[in-house]
C-alpha cells in the first residue's frame, strides 16, 4: 500500500511546551487510528499534516509534499475538527456547496457533489434547514460531509464521536467505516476511545507525551497478546500462588484469573496447578484482548 | 393489467472525476461569498434590512441635491444657496459611510473565527493571505458600490437637471444644449468621483477589517471603529478651536478628516489655508492610515498558522 503520510523527525514546540518530540512514523492507505490520552499530541500531529501548524523541526509530508509550504497539496485532504466549526445561519446545502468551491470545484459540480455527500451521510431530508437548528449528531454529520464533499484522498477526523450519545456514536462509527471501506477514502482517526479504534481502524499509532509509543496493525496487537482466562469455583487465591510457583504470570481479572502470554508447553503447568489446588474448573480458554486492556498496562 | 412500481437505485459512492480549479476558484468563491454576506443574501430577511437602509441613507442626500438642482436650475436662488455638488457629496455622507463600514465589515471576519470555520478554510487550497485578501477585496467592492451609487445618482441628476433647465431669459440655450454644456464643463467630476471613491473605500474597508481581526465579536469591532473615528474627529476639532498654537498638524489625528482632505485634493478644492495640511503630507498620511491597519490585518491572519 502507498504511503500517504510521513512524519520525519517531527517536532513541535508551543512556547516552552514540547507537544511533539522528534516523532517518526508513516501512514499507509486505509483507516489509521491516532490513539492517546488528552495532550498526547494527536491534534498537533494532525494540524501539522494539514498545514494549520508549522513544524518547529522536521517535516510532515502528505503524499510527498508539505501542505504548509504547498497550499495546492491540501486540495485532496479533508478535515473534521473536534471543536465547533459550522456557520449556524447557513443551510447545509449552501455551506457544503461553498466549501466544495473553496476546495476548487466549479459551482455546478460543487452543487452536485453536495447533494451526493449529504445523501451518503443521511442528511438528504434536512439539507435546506439552517445548521443552527440541527442536533449534535446532525452537526457531526455535516462536519463529516464537508470533509468529504471534494472527494479527498485522505480525511483527518478529530474525535468524530465527541459529544454523541451511544446510538449516535455507533452511527458515526458506521459512517466512518463506510467512508474507509466502501468509499475507499483513507482516514486518520484521532481519538482517546480505544473501542472506536478497535472497531474501525486497520492500524494504530499510539502517542503519549509527544512521542510514538506503539504502532502497528490492530489485528496484530489483539492476536499476538493472547491471554488464558481461568474461571474456577471457590477461592482463587491458592491458584494464583500455584501458578506463580510454576513461573507463570497470573492476575485476578474480575471473576477470572488471567494468565499472560501462555506458550503451548505451559498448559501442562496450568493443569498441574489446578490439580494441586483441587478447585473445580468451570472454564479455561483464550480470548483476544481488547486494546483498552493492552494499553491500560 | 400490470402496474410498474417505482424503484430506488442506490448508486453508491461515486468519486469525483471533474475539474479541480485550485486556489483561483477558492479565492473567487470566498470573494463572492463575502459580497453576498455584506448584502445579507442567503440569510434571513432581517440580514438584508441593514444594508438596504444604509444604501437608502447614502442615496437620499444625492437624490435631494439632484432634485433641488433640477427644480432650481440656473436661477439666482440656486446660486444664492450654493448647492453642494459632487465634490461635497462624500463629505456629506461620510458619517453614514463610516457607520456602514463599522457595522457591516466585521461580518466578514468575526463569525469565521468565532464559529471555527476559519480552520476549514485554511486546510483547503487557500493560504491565510488568500483568505484575508479575498475578504478585503469583497468588502472593498461592496464599499465602492455603496459609495458610487449616491455619487452616480447625483451626477446623473445634475446633468439631467441642467438638460431640463427652465429658460428664464431670452437667449439662453435649449435644454439639450444645456446638458451638453454641463457635461463639457463638468466631465472631470466623473473621473474625480471615481478616484475619490477609491481613496475613501480603501479607508472604510481597511480600518474596520483590521478592528474585526482583533476580536471575534462583531459589536466590539463596530464600536471600536465608531469610537476611533468620532474620538479622532472630536479631539482634533477641539484642539483646533481651543488651542491657538496647535496648527494644522493636529489634523493628523483625524482619520476621517484626512480622507476628506484627499477628496478635496482630487476635486481641486483644496485650500491651503484654514489649518490644512500641506497636500503631500495629507496624501502621505492617508497612505499611512490605510497601510497600518492593512499590516495589522495581514499580521493577525499570518499568526493563525504558526
Amino acid at each position: 500500500m502507498a504511503t500517504l503520510l510521513e512524519a520525519r523527525n517531527l517536532t513541535k514546540w508551543y512556547g516552552n511546551t514540547l507537544a511533539l518530540d522528534d516523532v517518526n512514523f508513516t501512514v499507509a492507505e486505509g483507516v489509521t487510528g491516532l490513539l492517546g490520552p488528552n495532550g498526547a499530541g494527536k491534534s498537533t500531529a494532525m494540524k501539522l499534516f494539514l498545514g494549520l501548524l508549522v513544524p518547529s523541526d522536521g517535516s510532515a509530508m502528505v503524499m510527498g509534499e508539505g501542505s504548509y509550504e504547498n497550499v495546492a497539496a491540501r486540495a485532496r485532504l479533508g478535515y473534521m475538527p473536534e471543536r465547533d466549526c459550522l456557520p449556524t445561519a447557513m443551510t447545509a446545502t449552501e455551506f457544503l456547496t461553498h466549501m466544495a468551491q473553496i476546495s476548487g470545484l466549479p459551482p455546478s459540480e460543487a452543487r452536485s457533489r453536495t447533494a451526493d455527500v449529504l445523501r451518503h451521510v443521511g442528511l438528504d431530508e434536512e439539507r435546506y434547514r439552517s445548521i443552527g437548528e440541527y442536533s449534535t449528531g446532525m452537526k457531526q454529520r455535516v462536519k463529516l460531509a464537508q470533509a468529504l464533499v471534494h472527494d479527498p484522498v485522505m480525511v483527518f477526523l478529530d474525535e468524530p464521536t465527541a459529544g454523541l450519545d451511544p446510538v449516535g456514536r455507533e452511527e458515526m462509527l458506521a459512517l466512518v467505516r463506510r467512508t474507509g471501506r466502501e468509499f475507499g477514502i483513507s482516514i486518520i482517526l484521532s481519538t482517546h476511545l480505544m473501542g472506536d479504534v478497535e472497531t474501525t481502524c486497520d492500524s494504530i499509532i499510539v502517542l503519549e507525551g509527544g512521542a510514538v509509543v506503539e504502532s502497528g496493525d490492530v489485528e496484530g496487537f489483539t492476536t499476538e497478546s493472547e491471554t488464558v482466562y481461568i474461571d474456577v469455583d471457590g477461592d482463587a487465591a491458592g491458584l494464583l500462588d500455584a501458578l506463580a510457583a510454576r513461573g507463570l504470570s497470573a492476575s485476578a481479572d474480575g471473576v477470572s484469573i488471567a494468565v499472560e502470554s501462555v506458550a503451548d508447553a505451559e498448559y501442562d503447568a496450568i493443569r498441574d496447578a489446578l490439580a494441586e489446588t483441587g478447585l473445580r474448573l468451570r472454564r479455561l480458554g483464550t480470548r483476544r484482548r481488547r486494546l483498552s486492556e493492552i494499553f491500560r498496562e | 393489467m400490470t402496474t410498474q412500481e417505482g424503484q430506488v437505485f442506490d448508486l453508491g459512492y461515486r468519486h469525483y472525476e471533474g475539474p479541480r480549479e485550485g486556489r483561483a476558484r477558492a479565492r473567487k468563491a470566498l470573494f463572492v461569498n463575502g459580497v453576498r454576506t455584506c448584502f445579507g443574501l442567503g440569510r434571513g430577511g432581517w440580514a438584508k434590512v441593514l444594508p438596504l437602509l444604509f444604501l437608502m441613507a447614502l442615496m437620499a442626500p444625492a437624490a435631494i441635491l439632484a432634485a433641488l438642482a433640477g427644480l432650481l436650475g440656473d436661477t439666482f436662488v440656486a446660486e444664492a444657496l450654493d448647492l453642494p455638488g459632487p465634490a461635497d457629496y462624500y463629505g456629506i455622507v461620510w458619517i453614514i459611510l463610516m457607520l456602514f463600514a463599522a457595522t457591516i465589515a466585521p461580518e466578514l471576519l468575526c463569525p469565521d473565527r468565532r464559529d471555527g470555520v476559519i480552520d476549514l478554510y485554511l486546510v483547503r487550497p487557500l493560504s491565510a493571505e488568500d483568505y484575508v485578501l479575498s475578504r478585503w477585496l469583497s468588502f472593498f467592492a461592496v464599499s465602492l458600490i455603496f459609495i458610487y451609487a449616491g455619487q452616480a445618482l447625483l451626477l446623473t441628476g445634475l446633468a439631467l437637471g441642467a438638460g431640463s433647465a427652465t429658460t428664464i431669459a431670452p437667449g439662453i440655450s435649449s435644454p439639450a444644449s444645456s446638458l451638453t454644456d454641463y457635461l463639457r464643463d463638468n466631465w472631470l467630476d466623473i473621473p474625480r468621483s471615481l478616484a475619490s471613491g477609491l481613496a475613501i473605500a480603501a479607508v472604510t474597508t481597511t480600518i474596520p477589517l483590521a478592528a474585526a481581526s482583533l476580536t471575534t465579536r462583531r459589536a466590539y469591532a463596530a464600536l471600536a471603529v465608531i469610537a476611533l473615528f468620532l474620538t479622532s474627529l472630536t479631539v482634533s476639532s477641539i484642539l483646533l478651536e481651543e488651542v491657538e498654537q496647535v496648527g494644522s498638524w493636529v489634523r493628523l489625528i483625524d482619520f476621517g478628516g484626512i480622507t476628506l482632505q484627499v477628496n478635496d485634493l482630487i476635486f481641486d478644492q483644496y485650500d491651503d489655508g484654514d489649518n490644512r495640511l500641506p497636500p503631500v503630507v495629507a496624501v502621505a498620511w492617508w497612505a499611512v492610515v490605510v497601510a497600518v491597519p492593512a499590516f495589522i490585518l495581514w499580521w493577525r491572519y499570518r499568526r493563525l498558522v504558526t
